[in-house]
Parts: structure tokens; C-alpha cells; sequence
């Protein structure tokens, strides 16, 4: 059967994989979504939802949504938030603070800012997932 | 091990002599390239050119005006003393630049740069630390 030192490296295995995985269901996951449209200074409706969805901005302009988040653990541990972007609007997108402590009770706000570039193709939407994590600290 | 620290220190000096620069490799620390050149992204260059093998639309690193730092960039125009570039991303086209500034031109395959994503962000870190 197993020796006692492939037991213990079992068990660890098993306790990383559980974490990893209540982490990822207890993550949020937002939808993201900008549309380029034509012309200067055009920013269309940034409607409050709970996807981040910054609307239609025209090459030049910047749209901000932004998230709150309280630790509201039970346990009371303070916790790191960390945020992970993918899709084709990650490279447009810019959070204000990542990798960030809070404390138990504590709320931070956190800012997505997607600003259109002058490679930006015209009436494409750009949509991605932002993942946030939020690791207790012990 | 061994063959873990020949990649880790044999890698960059091989790349240094096949493309003939100093400067092999390049972390994307900014988005102004994009979406051909994402932050993060590691470039390779390709050294030892002259003002002949450049043409409009290549992707040339060189070195900028603020001295010690490097700019990846496309090139939007070439004159006989210097050439312009422009970031992608960007609206404005960038200073002139003298062909002595030049490092290099990004490695492309199929047209475009060839680019590893995120192995930058791993360069940049590790750097950071050694200093």
C-alpha cells in the first residue's frame, strides 16, 4: 500500500486542491463589454448592471466603472483580493489597485477605467471576464 | 539541474549570437502596441541591421531620447538621416529617430510579431528583484 510519506503528500495535495477550488467558486466573475464606435469624444450609456459594461466610446475616450467590495467573511480574517482579466478587452482595460489587503469589515472601491485606442477597430465589441479573488489571509 | 541552468544562462547568449544583438529579448511594458504587442508579452529582436533592411511597417526597438530606455515601436516613415515611428495604439506619430539609435527588428511570423504573452511579466519581475 502507501508509505506514510505518500500519505502526507496526499493529504496536502488534496487540501491545495480544495482551496483552489473554493476559491474559484467563491471568486466574482464579471462580464465586461465596450463597443468602438465611429467619430470624436463619443461616449455612449454606461447602464448600471452587473456586468462591467463601459458602453460605446469613440477612439480617444475613456469610460470608468466601478466595483465596491467588503470583506465580509465570517470568520473575521482579513483577506488579499486579487483580480485576473482575460479576453480581448483585458489589454484595454486598466484596474486602479490589485493584489490589495482588507481587513475584516473593511470596503474598497475598485475602478476598471477601458480607454479606445487609435487601433481600436470601428463597431467591433470587445468583451472579456474579469475573475476576483479573494484569499484569506491567516 | 544542469540542463534547467544551460536553458536559464545558455539561452540568452545563444539568442545574442544567432540574431546578432546584445538585446535578444524584450518585455512589452506598455499598451501602446496593441493589439499587436500585448503588456506583458516577451519579444525577440533581431540585431545588426542597417538603414536598408527597414521598410515602412516593420517593428523596430531603439533607443529612445530618455537615454537607457528602449521603445518597440512600427515604423511609419524612413528619411535618409532618420525614421519616424508610431505606436499602434497610439494617436501621435514619435520623434525622429537617428539610425545610430537603432537596436533592432521584432522577429515576425506570418506578418506578425512573433511574441510569447505574459513570459514578459515574468522578466520584468524577476529583474526587479535582482535589483
Amino acid at each position: 500500500m502507501f508509505k506514510t510519506s505518500e500519505k502526507i503528500i496526499g493529504i496536502i495535495l488534496i487540501v491545495i486542491f480544495l482551496f483552489v477550488f473554493y476559491l474559484t467558486l467563491d471568486a466574482n466573475k464579471f462580464k465586461a463589454v465596450v463597443r468602438v464606435v465611429e467619430g470624436e469624444g463619443v461616449i455612449g450609456l454606461n447602464p448600471t448592471t452587473e456586468r462591467l459594461d463601459f458602453g460605446d466610446l469613440s477612439r480617444g475616450t475613456s469610460a470608468v466603472r466601478r466595483v465596491s467590495i467588503k470583506n465580509e467573511t465570517r470568520l473575521k480574517l482579513p483577506m488579499r483580493v486579487a483580480m485576473f482579466k482575460l479576453g480581448g478587452i483585458s489589454g484595454l482595460m486598466d484596474i486602479d489597485k490589485n493584489f490589495f489587503k482588507l481587513k475584516a469589515g473593511e470596503e474598497a472601491e475598485i475602478n476598471f477605467t477601458v480607454y479606445m485606442p487609435a487601433s481600436a477597430e470601428i463597431d467591433k465589441n470587445y468583451t472579456g471576464r474579469v475573475f476576483l479573488f479573494k484569499i484569506p489571509v491567516i | 539541474m544542469a540542463i534547467v541552468g544551460a536553458i536559464v544562462y545558455g539561452l540568452p547568449k545563444f539568442l545574442s549570437w544567432s540574431l546578432n544583438t546584445p538585446y535578444p529579448m524584450a518585455a512589452i511594458t506598455s499598451g501602446s502596441m496593441w493589439p499587436a504587442l500585448n503588456e506583458g508579452d516577451l519579444v525577440f529582436i533581431k540585431g545588426g541591421l542597417k538603414k536598408e533592411d527597414l521598410k515602412e511597417g516593420d517593428v523596430v526597438v531603439y533607443r529612445n531620447e530618455r537615454g537607457g530606455s528602449f521603445t518597440i515601436h512600427r515604423i511609419v516613415e524612413l528619411s535618409e538621416n532618420d525614421f519616424t515611428t508610431k505606436g499602434d495604439a497610439n494617436f501621435q506619430e514619435d520623434k525622429p529617430t537617428p539610425y545610430d539609435q537603432l537596436i533592432g527588428k521584432a522577429l515576425t511570423l506570418s506578418g506578425k510579431p512573433l511574441h510569447i504573452p505574459y513570459l514578459g511579466s515574468i522578466t520584468v519581475i524577476a529583474n526587479n528583484l535582482k535589483q
